[in-house]
């Protein structure tokens, strides 16, 4: 029986692509194999080993009943619970539908609407108790193994709170809102994606969520400036994280 | 006198066309050269393999020079917890920085005296030392310029050591210290004569008829402690977005994070230090979630009093250069010589 700290990966509503990252661990992965166990990961390993768990990682959106079960389920049997990735943290791109009517959103999709019993679509915090945030679509590499290395050591892991200026500007790359004028969420996203979006010249699209203070109503206000109109503020907004206090406020902005 | 193979380097000389191809070949050839190069439309400081790659009239750089002493990351130590050994990091070779504007020398005069005195930081310290700098007069100014009024620009008088100043199709060099001299040794060279410097302050003189922005530096001090709770105090923190880029682009800030980098064996690891700001949240947090800056006003504040007021007491100068890059850096537009222009101005029209 193996004394490694025991970790299981949960899915709800969501793509995959957060706990791919695990996968995409490759050049460390064999470390992080060496310092931890996946007992229950059903997308990298058949055999699953029953809780409890040190460490539950859980990816996507909550959208119908069924979930929250199996969440609520998630909760009881980890130690540490971790909301994976924006659809978890926030809603993600799952969230986009919670301002149109369920009933039109669902016969939109689905041939036969009266299979579905979807609801709308929350982060897992809505209905549980969450000890920590993975931001991003999809989570940052570099950021999950940071967390698990802290976790392991009983500290607190560093994830940057700032906003993605910072790291845009230690990286010293081009400003995409003060040179190009295009409408990025840099000023008001968290930090700790590297600024992967600027660096390949490309406006941040905002999936980390709200940074530490965000100004969502005054970087509405300079989107307007630039031209943008009302209703493309608004799906910029609500793209990843619409349900945060402080993105609802960049989109009721303008 | 001692018979030496070249001729010694006079103190003053022009150099243009192949001389001063043949300067920049020989510079970059010996030393690792760091100068100013394009980015999109933006310049950076950044490691020179062929000269041609230099510009030479860039006005501003996304980054000060001072991320070559104070850099961004810096290892400090690495440690192995099992053994219970640390190694400190090692310091880098001779560099050459090139091109440094008088406000950004400047700075580094300050960042001397943060990290030189009180407490020498030899991380600091050793960048410093094996760092020979070129430093290059302004004679175009920047839309967000306005090193005349601090005092700081566009003319260098010393600090540096070599000094260019761009005459037109040809460069002054003046040599600052023996290392700079050094750079030189080597070339043929003649002494310029003493009347190239009245065309070197013709240059000067008319780069000082450039300038758009100026700040009001006359009783600033009491301007700003008269006006702590000035409503534009108010309006600007509706406008902030908070978003640190003010304080990662300033040539005297100099505030710094200490974090620990572990490897996955959880007994190893790297003590590093990387830039931190005044304008975020986090940065006045302390235990149990208490923050002494929890609103924007105060950060925003925090900054600019810092730069123009906590400074000359802590260090015997103001801590702005009027470099201008706070003011290209800020999707708000935020500008520090405007904020103090509208509170003299308020107080103007109270009387």
């Amino acid at each position: 029986m193996s004394t490694k700290p025991k970790v299981s990966v949960y899915k709800l509503s969501s793509c995959a692509g957060c706990q791919l990252e695990f996968l995409n661990l490759e050049p460390v992965l064999l470390d992080l194999v060496g310092a931890i166990e996946f007992s229950y990961f059903p997308m990298a390993r058949r055999r699953y080993e029953p809780g409890p768990y040190d460490i539950g990682f859980v990816e996507g959106a909550v959208t119908c009943g069924e979930e929250i079960e199996r969440l609520k389920k998630a909760r009881q049997e980890c130690r540490v619970l971790v909301a994976l990735g924006s659809c978890a943290c926030y809603g993600g791109l799952p969230s986009i539908k919670n301002w149109t009517p369920e009933r039109v959103i669902v016969s939109r999709v689905y041939e036969n609407p009266a299979l579905v019993h979807s609801i709308k679509a929350y982060g897992i915090d809505e209905y549980v108790q969450v000890d920590a945030y993975l931001k991003g679509c999809p989570v940052n590499k570099d950021e999950l193994v940071e967390f698990i290395k802290g976790t392991l050591l009983g500290i607190r892991p560093r994830l940057r709170p700032h906003s993605v200026c910072v790291e845009c500007k230690l990286n010293e790359y081009e400003c995409i809102s003060v040179i190009k004028r295009e409408p990025c969420m840099g000023p008001v996203t968290t930090a700790g994606c590297g600024a992967l979006c600027p660096s390949r010249g490309k406006a941040c699209d905002g999936c980390r969520g709200p940074a530490n203070d965000a100004n969502a109503e005054s970087l509405a206000r300079t989107f307007s400036e630039y031209g943008l109109h009302r209703s493309d503020i608004v799906r910029r907004f609500r793209k990843f994280a619409g349900l945060t206090q402080e993105f609802s406020r960049g989109a009721d902005a303008v | 006198m001692a018979v030496t193979k070249s001729s010694p380097v006079p103190d003053m000389v022009v150099l243009s066309g192949e001389l001063w191809q043949g300067f920049l070949e020989l510079v970059t050839g010996q030393y690792r050269v760091i100068g100013p190069v394009r980015r999109g439309s933006e310049h950076v400081f950044a490691p020179i393999k062929n000269p041609r790659e230099i510009d030479m009239a860039y006005v501003t750089t996304i980054l000060p020079p001072k991320k070559v002493f104070h850099q961004p990351f810096q290892v400090l130590f690495s440690f192995d917890t099992e053994e219970g050994t640390l190694a400190e990091a090692q310091s880098g070779e001779e560099k050459v920085v090139w091109g440094i504007h008088p406000c950004d020398m400047h700075a580094i005069a300050i960042l001397d005296k943060v990290y030189g005195v009180e407490y020498p930081d030899p991380y600091y310290l050793r960048n410093r030392e094996n760092t020979i700098i070129v430093a290059k007069n302004c004679t175009e100014v920047g839309e967000n310029c306005f090193c005349l009024s601090m005092g700081t620009g566009p003319a260098l008088r010393s600090g540096c050591d070599l000094l260019l100043t761009d005459l037109g199709g040809r460069y002054l060099v003046e040599v600052g210290t023996e290392k700079g001299r050094k750079l030189l040794s080597g070339l043929e060279l003649v002494p310029a004569p003493r009347v190239v410097l009245v065309e070197k302050e013709k240059r000067l003189s008319q780069a000082r008829q450039k300038f758009k922005k100026r700040m009001v530096t006359q009783g600033i001090q009491e301007l700003l402690e008269e006006n702590f709770r000035h409503p534009i105090w108010e309006e600007l923190m509706r406008e902030c977005l908070a978003c640190g880029s003010c304080t990662m682009v300033c040539p005297t800030c100099f505030c710094y994070n200490v974090v620990d980098k572990i490897d996955l064996d959880l007994k190893t690891g790297r003590r590093q230090r990387e830039w931190d700001s005044c304008m975020l949240l986090e940065y006045a947090q302390v235990a149990l979630g208490q923050n002494f800056r929890r609103d924007r006003d105060a950060r925003i504040k925090q900054r600019m009093y810092h730069k123009l007021l906590y400074y000359e007491p802590q260090f015997g100068t103001l801590g702005c250069v009027g470099c201008g890059r706070c003011i290209g850096a800020c999707v708000k537009r935020i500008d520090i010589t405007d904020v103090v222009s509208r509170l003299a101005e308020s107080v103007e029209s109270d009387r």
